[in-house]
């Protein structure tokens, strides 16, 4: 290209081409920008950053402690080692498995009561003020001190481990449900109406079917609450469980053997909510991203 | 069907219809009559909060008057049905169907056999031009697509009267007419009695034959006005209606009438 002429070309033409214009201005974006979505792989790669961030600090905060000390904070390799021992050796296993079982029974049948009420509530505003005062005042009351009632009446058996579980869970999972229903958008309703669809045909056809996806949210949401119960009810009265196992190594300044379970408790709050993500995104395909 | 003995097959008639709120504080509608014909588009036009969706909804059945008397085709009008078919300005398909299923779903309401669903579900279709949307969920369906969705659900049903609500308010203006052009097309093979509520002047006067204008504070009906300009054509291209003279005329009219009930003055 000769010079002469690309000058003549840029006076002439009202395009620049890009010889002209020379470097082009690259945007940055800031790290804190307000309503950016990052990339899938940069939120990836940030996730895993501050996952090492978490590890590295705590892995510091063991060296930084005097000798004498470090029994009472192990580092992550310590806790690793001690979870993998207490897999091999002194059959974790299984009270992973009952405290499983504990979870998912009670929350089964929180579940199996909630979602058809609160959804019913959602539906018939004469059902919603019948039952939502009352419901609405149990919120308030920590499950934590049902635990003497439970103990009375059930005594030291599953019932009781159950019974705690479920009530922590079940006045909050209605409530969401209900608001859920709520949220349904009106005229989905009001076009089934027009359609001439039957009072049944739209709660069972079109309410449910709107409500679902948020409905697997909800519960998504309230089975990590159900874990923090699980742990208050094991320690309170149970042999077996994760909880169990920590209230024990709890009692001979086992911190290594405490840590493992946390940890371990915090592995399988994160597959249950990879398990509710992947539940939701076989069941309610329409709610993926647009396919094209 | 319709009560012979005095002659009243009107597809709609009302007499002397009132709607209030909050028990009786607020005035939606206050005594209107209207007869529409069979056949008829007719567009309910006036500034917001004049009472116009209420008198739809009314004749929808969602909303019951507070008092006055309300036929369709000689019966009383107690509720919504598949009769009467609505089309609303939110975007009503079923969002976990896929256009083909929401649209066999107002069918499979009223009963219609599976087989006669399919066939008559690719018919509509092909109508509102979705034939290569048929599978797609809405999700992935653009607003003008979606109303489209609503619209063949509807007609599918193949209700006497179509109620339109804003039908499209919230779509842009290019799709806006593309969506007004094809409705002329549908109302003139499916044979329909429309009312459709706009303030969409433009609209009101290319879709309509005749437009009942609203007043506010109370609801009422300011002017019944045939649109005799056009001489009873529909015209499937929108430049062909303002190429008709008369047309700018009405137009004017309707603005001044608009602006008369905005600023409370006439212009």
């Amino acid at each position: 290209m000769g010079d002469g002429v690309a000058m003549t070309a840029s006076e002439t033409s009202p395009i620049p081409d890009d010889k002209e214009i020379g470097e082009l201005h690259v945007h940055k974006t800031p790290f804190f920008e307000l309503l950016d979505e990052p990339s899938a792989r940069r939120t990836t790669v940030l996730g895993i950053i501050g996952a090492i961030a978490f590890f590295v600090v705590w892995e510091t905060a063991h060296y930084l402690t005097p000798e004498q000390g470090q029994r009472f904070l192990p580092g992550v390799e310590q806790v690793l080692g001690k979870l993998i021992y207490l897999y091999t050796e002194k059959g974790f296993l299984s009270d992973v498995l009952i405290s499983c079982m504990r979870i998912f029974g009670s929350f089964l049948m929180a579940s199996a009561i909630a979602v058809p009420l609160g959804i019913a509530m959602g539906c018939f505003a004469n059902l919603r003020a019948l039952i939502n005062p009352t419901v609405s005042g149990w919120r308030y009351l920590p499950a934590a001190s049902f635990i003497p009632l439970l103990l009375v009446w059930f005594g030291p058996s599953e019932g009781a481990k159950m019974g705690l579980l479920f009530l922590g869970v079940i006045f909050f999972l209605v409530a969401m449900i209900l608001d859920n229903t709520l949220a349904v958008q009106r005229e989905l309703v009001e076009a089934a109406l027009t359609m001439g669809a039957s009072r049944k045909r739209i709660v069972l056809e079109v309410v449910v079917p709107a409500v679902a996806p948020s409905v697997v949210d909800s519960m998504r949401t309230m089975i990590a609450v159900g874990w923090t119960y699980l742990v208050i009810a094991e320690i309170v009265g149970a042999q077996d469980g994760i909880g169990a196992v920590m209230m024990r190594a709890g009692r001979f300044l086992h911190v290594d053997i405490i840590m493992a379970g946390i940890l371990m408790i915090g592995i399988l709050g994160v597959l249950t909510d990879l398990m509710f993500r992947y539940l939701q995104h076989v069941v309610f395909p329409w709610t993926r991203p647009r396919k094209g | 069907m319709s009560d012979q003995s005095t002659g009243n097959s009107a597809a709609v008639r009302a007499d002397l219809i009132t709607k209030q709120y909050l028990g009786g504080k607020f005035t939606a509608l206050e005594n209107v009559s209207l007869t529409l014909n069979e056949n008829e588009i007719v567009a309910f036009v006036g500034p917001s909060g004049c009472g116009k969706t209420t008198m739809l909804r009314v004749i929808s059945g969602l909303e019951p008057p507070t008092r006055g008397r309300i036929t369709t085709f000689g019966d009383r009008i107690t509720g919504p049905g598949p009769d009467r078919g609505m089309i609303f300005q939110a975007y009503t398909s079923f969002p976990w169907l896929t256009a083909r299923k929401n649209i066999e779903y107002g069918m499979k309401i009223v009963g219609v056999s599976k087989e006669e669903r399919r066939k008559k579900a690719e018919e509509m279709l092909g109508l509102v031009h979705l034939e290569d949307f048929a599978d797609h969920y809405p999700a992935s369906l653009s607003g003008g697509m979606k109303q489209r969705v609503a619209i063949a659900r509807t007609l599918a049903q193949n209700p006497r009267i179509l109620l339109m609500d804003e039908p499209f308010g919230a779509l842009d203006a290019q799709v806006r007419w593309e969506m007004q052009e094809m409705m002329v097309d549908v109302i003139e093979r499916e044979k329909k009695t429309v009312i459709l509520v706009t303030h969409d002047i433009e609209e009101a006067i290319y879709l309509a034959d005749r437009i009942i204008f609203f007043t506010r504070n109370p609801g009422r009906v300011k002017e019944d006005i045939p649109l005799e300009f056009k001489q009873g054509k529909r015209f499937a291209i929108k430049e062909e209606l303002f190429d008709q003279p008369g047309y700018t005329d009405m137009e004017r009219k309707l603005f001044a009438m608009m602006r008369e009930e905005i600023t409370g003055k006439a212009a």
